[in-house]
Parts: C-alpha cells; sequence; structure tokens
C-alpha cells in the first residue's frame, strides 16, 4: 500500500481512493485560503451580535454614568443610595431634584409579578393541554392562535387597554380610574402568556414517552401523571418558560405605559390594585423625550435602563441556567 | 369511591386544560373583533356631502360637476334652516342690534349733512333720529317686556313716512317690528341662557353643516366641513336635539339632571320660541341636507391626513412603516442567515460559539425601550446626529437580528443530513453545498423567520420612539438625503393618536382606523409565514 502512494499514479480511478481526499495546503493554497479567509469572515459576521451586545451595555453604561460618578466617592455613594432606596421622584425641580426611583421599580416587579400571577397558571395548564392531552388536529389550529396573540404589536395592546378595557373598568366595573395596575396586569398577562406557553410545551413534549407510560401503566390517571410525573420531570425548564414570560413583561414599554396610569408612587395597601402605577420603561419612554441631552435627568433615565438591562440579563442568565439544567437532564434521562 | 374522585380530579383536569386554551382563544377574538370591527369605521361608512366635498378639495379627488349638483340641492334644504336660525339669533343678540342702530343713525347723520334741506329741518329731522335711535336702544336693553313695549311704541309713533322712507332710519323701523314679534314668545330675564344654548345649537349646526357658502374659507381644515359622515352626523344631531337641563322632577320636589329636548314644550330652553321648529326641522331633512351614501374609502391607507389625523387617511404613517422595516431587514438578514449558518455548518462547541449563543439569548431578551436608548446614545448621538430612518432601521435591525438568527439557525438545522451528504458526495465543497443545496433547502424556513421578523419590526415602537418616529413630519420622499429624516411610522402613530394628541380624540373612527391598519399588516404578515410554514412541514413530511 505504501508504495502505491507514494508511486505518483496517472488519473488512475482506485488510486484515487487509496490516499486521502483532502488536499495538502501546497497542493490547494488557493483553495486553503479561500477556506480560512471565508471561515473567518463568517466568524466575524457572526460575532456581530457579541458587538451589539457589548455596545448596547456599552453605551448604556456610558450614558449613565454622569449620574452615578457625579461629584466625589460619597456623593455618589449617596446619590446611588437615593436611587435605590427613596421614592422621591422629582426630577424636573429646577433646584434639588429628587431621583428616587425606588416606586418606579417596585411598580414594575408589582405589575410584573401580577401579571405573572394570571399567565402562568393559565399559560402551565394551555401547554399540558397542547402537549398532553389535545389531539393533533385540535394542536393545529391551537398553534396560530398563540403565534397570532405573541405577534400582536404591544402598541395595539395598549390601544386596545386605553380605549377598551379602562372604559370597561371604570364604567361597568366602576374603578375610580380606568389606567391603573390591574389593567396593565391583564394586558401584560396576555402578552406573556405565549412565551411562557410554547417553552412549556417544549418542555413537556420533551420529557419521554416511557415515564409517562410508565406511570400509566402504574394505574395514574392522566391528571396524576400529569402533575406528579410529567411536571417533575419538566420542571426546569417550566422555570425557564416563566422567566422568559417575566423578562416579556418586566421589558414591555407601551403597554404599561398607556395603561398603568403612571403615577409613581407604592401601591398601599400593597393588594390595592385598582391604583395607579408607574414602570422603569414607562418612565423612561415617558420622560427621555422631553429631557434635554446631558442633563441630571438624562442620565437617570439611562441609569433606569442600565438597571433594567441587568434585570434582563440576570432573569435571562437564569433561564439558560434553567434551560441547561433540563437539557442535560432530559438527556440523560 | 376514591376511584370516583380520582376520576373526578383528571376530567376537572382536562376541562381546565382545554378551558385555558380556550380561555386564550377567546382573548384573541375579545381583542381582535373590537379592534377591527370598530377599525374598520375608517374604510367602510356612509359618506355624506361634505365627505365628497373634502375629497375634492383636499384631495382632488371625485366628480366635481355632480358635487355641485349636489351641493346645490343641499343648499336648498339648508337655507330654510339658516333662515330660521338667523331671525331668531338676530332678535336675540341686542348688543349686535344696538351696534346696528348705532350704524343706522351714523349714516343718516351722513345723509342728512349732504341734501338740500332747510336748517330748522335738518334739527328737527336729527332730533327725531335720535329720539328713535334712543328709544330703540333702551328697548333692546331692558327685559321688561312692557318697557320694551312703550319704548317700540314710542318708536312706531315717530314713524313719519314721507321723511324717512328709502332711508336707513326706516330700516330701524323694520327692527323695531321684528324685535316686537320676537319677544312676545320669548322669556327675556332668560336672554342669557337662550344665548349660551344658542351658541351650542349655531355650534351643531356649523358642526352638522360646516361653513355657510357666504363665509371666509377657514384656516384650519378641520373646520372646512360638516359633518363627513353619517354616524358623526347622528352624533352632533344628537347634541342639536338633546340637552342636559336641571329639571324638576315628576314630583315636583326636586331638581334632577335629565336629557331633554330642547324644543320640549315643558322644559326644552327653546320650548314656544321661534327656534323650536328648527330641530324637527334638521332632524327630518338631515337625510336631504347631507345625501350620505355607503362608501368603501379604501384610499384611506394611502392618503394623508389633516393636522390631528382628523380627515385623511394613514399613508404616510405605512410608507414610514414599510420603509424602516424594509431597511432593518436589508440590515439584518445578511448577518442574521450568515450567523445562522456559520453556527450550524462551522462552529463546533468551544467557548467561543458559547458565548455567541450567550450573546445571542441575551440580545433577544433586551427590552425594546432598551435598544431605543442604545440607538439614541450611539446611532443618533454618532452616526446620524438627529433621529432619521437610517438610525431607527439600524436600531430595529438589533432588534430583529436574533430572531432572525433562531428562525434560520432552526430551518438550516432541519434540512436533513441526507441532503448534505449527496451534495458532498457528488463532489461539492462544504461551502457549495450550502448555497446550493442546505440554502434553498432552508429557504422557506428562513423566509418564515424573515417574514415574522418584519411583523416584530413593524410593530415595535419603544425602539424607534427616541430614534427616528414622529407624530407629524415628512413623508418619505426618496430625494436627497431621505434617511436622513425622520418619518412618521404606524407603530408611533398608534400611541399618538390615542394617548397625545388632544384632536384626534375627536375623530375615534380615525384612531381605531390606524391601530386596525397595523394589527391587519401584522397579522397578514404572520398568516403568510404560518402558510408557508404548514406547506413547508407538509413537503418535509412527505419526502
Amino acid at each position: 500500500m505504501a508504495q502505491n502512494i507514494s508511486k505518483p499514479v496517472k488519473h488512475h480511478a482506485a488510486a484515487e481512493f487509496s490516499r486521502p481526499l483532502r488536499l495538502s495546503v501546497t497542493e490547494d493554497l488557493r483553495g486553503f485560503l479561500a477556506e480560512k479567509i471565508g471561515h473567518g469572515l463568517l466568524f466575524l459576521t457572526t460575532f456581530v451580535s457579541v458587538l451589539a451586545v457589548m455596545a448596547i451595555f456599552y453605551f448604556v453604561i456610558q450614558e449613565s454614568l454622569p449620574f452615578i460618578l457625579k461629584g466625589g466617592f460619597r456623593e455618589s455613594i449617596l446619590r446611588v443610595r437615593e436611587f435605590l432606596t427613596s421614592t422621591e421622584w422629582y426630577p424636573q425641580k429646577a433646584e434639588n431634584p429628587h431621583f428616587g426611583a425606588l416606586a418606579i421599580i417596585v411598580g414594575s416587579l408589582y405589575v410584573t409579578i401580577c401579571s405573572l400571577a394570571i399567565a402562568v397558571p393559565i399559560g402551565v395548564l394551555a401547554a399540558i393541554f397542547l402537549s398532553d392531552i389535545a389531539p393533533f388536529s385540535v394542536r393545529q389550529y391551537c398553534k396560530p392562535v398563540i403565534e397570532i396573540l405573541a405577534a400582536i404589536p404591544s402598541v395595539a395592546y395598549g390601544v386596545f387597554a386605553v380605549m377598551v378595557v379602562a372604559p370597561w373598568l371604570q364604567n361597568t366595573l366602576g374603578f375610580s380610574t380606568g389606567t391603573n395596575a390591574l389593567n396593565a396586569s391583564l394586558i401584560l398577562s396576555i402578552m406573556a402568556l405565549p412565551t411562557i406557553i410554547s417553552v412549556a410545551e417544549d418542555a413537556l413534549s420533551a420529557v419521554g414517552r416511557e415515564i409517562r407510560e410508565a406511570s400509566y401503566g402504574l394505574g395514574a390517571t392522566r391528571a396524576e401523571t400529569t402533575v406528579k410525573v410529567v411536571i417533575p420531570a419538566a420542571h426546569s425548564g417550566i422555570i425557564a418558560a416563566v422567566i422568559l414570560g417575566m423578562m416579556r413583561a418586566i421589558g414591555e414599554t407601551m403597554v404599561v405605559w398607556m395603561a398603568s396610569g403612571n403615577s409613581s408612587r407604592i401601591p398601599s395597601p400593597w393588594w390595592d390594585l385598582s391604583q395607579s402605577v408607574r414602570t422603569m420603561t414607562a418612565t423612561i419612554a415617558g420622560e427621555l423625550g422631553e429631557v434635554p441631552k446631558d442633563t441630571d435627568h438624562y442620565h437617570v433615565l439611562f441609569a433606569i435602563g442600565l438597571l433594567l438591562l441587568i434585570f434582563t440579563f440576570g432573569l435571562n442568565m437564569t433561564s439558560e441556567f434553567f434551560m441547561a439544567k433540563f437539557k442535560k437532564r432530559s438527556r440523560g434521562l | 369511591m376514591r376511584l370516583r374522585i380520582r376520576q373526578t380530579w383528571n376530567h376537572l383536569f382536562t376541562l381546565f386544560s382545554a378551558g385555558s386554551v380556550v380561555l386564550l382563544a377567546a382573548a384573541l377574538l375579545v381583542f381582535l373583533i373590537p379592534m377591527i370591527r370598530k377599525g374598520a369605521k375608517a374604510v367602510v361608512f356612509r359618506g355624506t356631502v361634505e365627505f365628497r366635498k373634502m375629497q375634492v378639495e383636499q384631495f382632488d379627488r371625485g366628480n366635481t360637476e355632480a358635487l355641485q349638483k349636489e351641493i346645490e340641492q343641499t343648499r336648498q334644504v339648508r337655507q330654510k334652516i339658516y333662515a330660521i336660525l338667523d331671525q331668531f339669533s338676530s332678535g336675540l343678540d341686542t348688543e349686535k342690534l344696538a351696534d346696528e342702530v348705532k350704524n343706522l343713525y351714523r349714516d343718516y347723520g351722513q345723509l342728512l349733512r349732504y341734501q338740500e334741506i332747510p336748517k330748522e329741518r335738518y334739527t328737527e329731522l336729527r332730533d327725531r333720529a335720535k329720539e328713535i335711535r334712543d328709544h330703540l336702544l333702551d328697548a333692546f336693553a331692558s327685559i321688561d317686556k312692557d318697557e320694551i313695549n312703550t319704548h317700540l311704541d314710542a318708536v312706531e309713533s315717530l314713524r313719519d313716512k314721507d321723511a324717512f322712507s328709502g332711508t336707513p332710519i326706516e330700516t330701524m323701523f323694520t327692527m323695531a317690528n321684528d324685535f316686537q314679534a320676537l319677544i312676545q314668545h320669548i322669556d327675556l330675564s332668560q336672554r342669557a341662557v337662550y344665548a349660551e344654548e344658542l351658541t351650542k345649537v349655531q355650534e351643531e349646526i356649523y358642526n352638522l353643516f360646516g361653513p355657510r357658502p357666504d363665509e371666509a374659507t377657514p384656516q384650519l381644515a378641520m373646520k372646512r366641513f360638516g359633518a363627513t359622515r353619517w354616524d358623526v352626523a347622528q352624533k352632533h344631531l344628537e347634541y342639536l336635539v338633546w340637552q342636559e337641563k336641571w329639571v324638576p322632577s315628576d314630583d315636583g320636589q326636586m331638581l334632577v339632571l335629565k336629557k331633554v329636548r330642547r324644543d320640549d314644550p315643558q322644559n326644552g330652553s327653546f320650548a314656544g320660541t321661534e327656534l323650536a321648529p328648527l330641530f324637527s326641522l334638521v332632524e327630518n331633512t338631515l337625510a336631504e341636507t347631507l345625501h350620505p351614501r355607503f362608501k368603501v374609502y379604501w384610499q384611506y391607507f394611502i392618503d394623508d391626513s389633516t393636522p390631528g389625523h382628523y380627515f385623511g387617511g394613514v399613508g404616510p404613517e405605512v410608507l414610514g412603516t414599510l420603509v424602516l422595516t424594509l431597511l432593518a431587514m436589508c440590515f439584518s438578514i445578511p448577518p442574521g442567515v450568515i450567523s445562522a449558518a456559520y453556527l450550524v455548518e462551522y462552529a463546533g462547541d468551544n467557548t467561543i460559539v458559547k458565548i455567541i449563543r450567550i450573546c445571542i439569548n441575551t440580545l433577544a431578551g433586551v427590552p425594546s425601550i432598551v435598544y431605543g436608548l442604545f440607538g439614541l446614545a450611539f446611532f443618533v448621538a454618532y452616526i446620524t446626529t438627529q433621529p432619521s430612518i437610517l438610525s431607527a432601521s439600524l436600531t430595529l435591525s438589533l432588534l430583529v437580528l436574533p430572531v432572525i438568527i433562531r428562525a434560520s439557525e432552526e430551518a438550516i438545522r432541519s434540512v436533513p443530513q441526507t441532503y448534505r451528504e449527496a451534495a458532498m458526495g457528488l463532489g461539492a465543497g462544504k461551502f457549495r453545498t450550502f448555497l446550493t443545496v442546505t440554502l434553498p433547502a432552508a429557504g422557506p424556513g428562513i423566509l418564515t423567520g424573515i417574514i415574522l421578523s418584519l411583523s416584530r419590526a413593524a410593530g415595535d415602537t419603544a425602539t424607534i420612539l427616541f430614534t427616528g418616529a414622529v407624530a407629524l413630519g415628512p413623508i418619505p420622499n426618496f430625494a436627497g438625503k431621505w434617511w436622513m429624516q425622520p418619518t412618521r411610522a404606524l407603530s408611533y402613530g398608534c400611541y399618538d393618536i390615542t394617548v397625545g394628541d388632544k384632536l384626534a380624540m375627536m375623530v375615534p373612527h380615525n384612531q381605531f382606523g390606524m391601530v386596525m391598519t397595523l394589527i391587519v399588516l401584522v397579522l397578514c404578515l404572520n398568516i403568510v409565514a404560518i402558510v408557508i410554514r404548514s406547506r413547508m412541514t407538509k413537503k418535509l413530511r412527505g419526502m
């Protein structure tokens, strides 16, 4: 064999297979370079996403730093403390403005949690229905419904909240104002539902058929199988779904801006959903258009944006963690 | 027994699960039906003659001759209404009457001065005219019927056929007679109330019929036409005929706020006055005065609008949205598809690829308002120096990049491995295999992803809020540096028209019309994507 290789064979078909097909670098320099350069270019293009994430972080931090680092070290600590713990949000006052964003942060979390309280039970149940209960023909018609719910622009939901839901709340149910936390939470839950359903359904479908069958074999009903076997097996995936839904809700701007009433105070008593709240996204959207550039107010809005970015980044990492755990588990099963 | 309970639980569970899906579908319907139904009114409605007039004058569209004929027909009926209104209002507006009398007196003075008459005669006539004037002024100023009557009788007694015939003073006598006729019917102590109510009536008549033919054309476009739509006309008719008034309750004990007709014989403000017939006249002849006709106003989607979206359509917004999204697609499709190809075909499972994947997921999770902040701090600040189409579409392209990457990755991954093996077996290189076999096979999937991200970009508002969307602005004209101008967009327009614009609150059909346009655009894109995908899955399963 070795002799065959060293011997030059004049385009003999049988001999082609006797040596490796790949040409060496010296034999095919152009091909080699083309592949390497092409590979490099492809990699660079793919790297755009990384650059974009880095650029987003960089510019949002850059614009919020003048607020955080203004004055001395002590002063900046005080400012950040006020930002995170005070509810006094008077950024437009000419002298001695206050930048306490606590009420705004709480408002964001408030509507997010309220909307999840509505969306998670419905979403998980719907995911169970789609993955375990519904026959294929029904599922075929349910999927587009969910997709269309996800596709409707948030501003359209916002208009719906202002023009349809708010008058209904006010006139029919007798709330003092139609644009309140309840309105925003209701609409946000509709917006978070498609995300929760599709991710949770993927998680539930990924649970192997065998363990379901094992459970049925032991005489369990479908409800027992789902609650005691399938959901525990898919729990990391479902948690990831809930987190993704939360990200959708907390990052949503137009609906909360239009439907939440925008009053920056913490609802008290805490369970009173009929009060107006204000969220981080709505604050940025509502105020950034009016502030002059390079003022404290301008930079503090970027600081809120940075906080939002950190929130969503943290949530994203958590969901990635649960997703990875789920994948590992379902592969292991 | 236990088995029964377990089974009941099981059924309940199934029921609740199915119920939640039904709830979702119901939510979708509850959202879509009112939005589309109310929005459709912007396009399909009964247009009045004022609408056709508006179309001719503002948009240069329609048959001018037929319109003139129609206006002529309606004018005859309207004339009657105006006549009643004028007669009543001229009698009521005593200040105007007093001014008129003073003017008439001055005119008469001028007339006398240039006449060849003896001095004594001149003084006599002058004094008498002055007396008439003063009596009339007193009569107009008074609210006591008897006092007015004495003044008017005094005027009558001063009438001198020979001396005043053909002079301005004769007009004064006519005015005196009219005024006398008028005060027979009205309660003079209520004159202020009449005046107030009359302004409302006049306003509603204006809202119905627009400016009168002899009036100067108003500056504002919204003031130039009456009720252009039959439903709006009905609404104004109701405001015209009905009033909210504190009236005695049935037992007469207290006052209650009630809706009564303005010409209601008991409680109406204008009961028994000369104006009373006006209301039933307008009510009965509304169809003749406005000529409502069924209209499909499809040009709504291409027409420009007057300020506040009072008239016209959403043409510039649709165009702006199309320009923004298509540009964003141009920026994001090439890197998106290439990234997906790299991740599937070339990338191994090393740390850098992991980082890239995390970054793509992060990018997908960044709230759109933060994209807007980034666009403001980078694209607007460093690249275009002002909010513009370019910076808005660049920001949008970042927003949809992860969507495109994920969809394309999935599509490329779902191409069966056998395709690649077959191509390679025929001697094609990796690159050629991808370009000629994998990419076409993944094409429909990638296309689905692109269409979905198109709809995402079209609907996103927070991203373009600070980077290039304006409520009122130039229409992209594709001349010069059009990409450096801001533009109107459907998504931002929807926000502005419902919350920001006070003028638009008066035209809810146009508010819903714009939202409907956006929803229909997005829905169509999604339905196309769903159809492409279902055909694709069928094809894949068939093989």
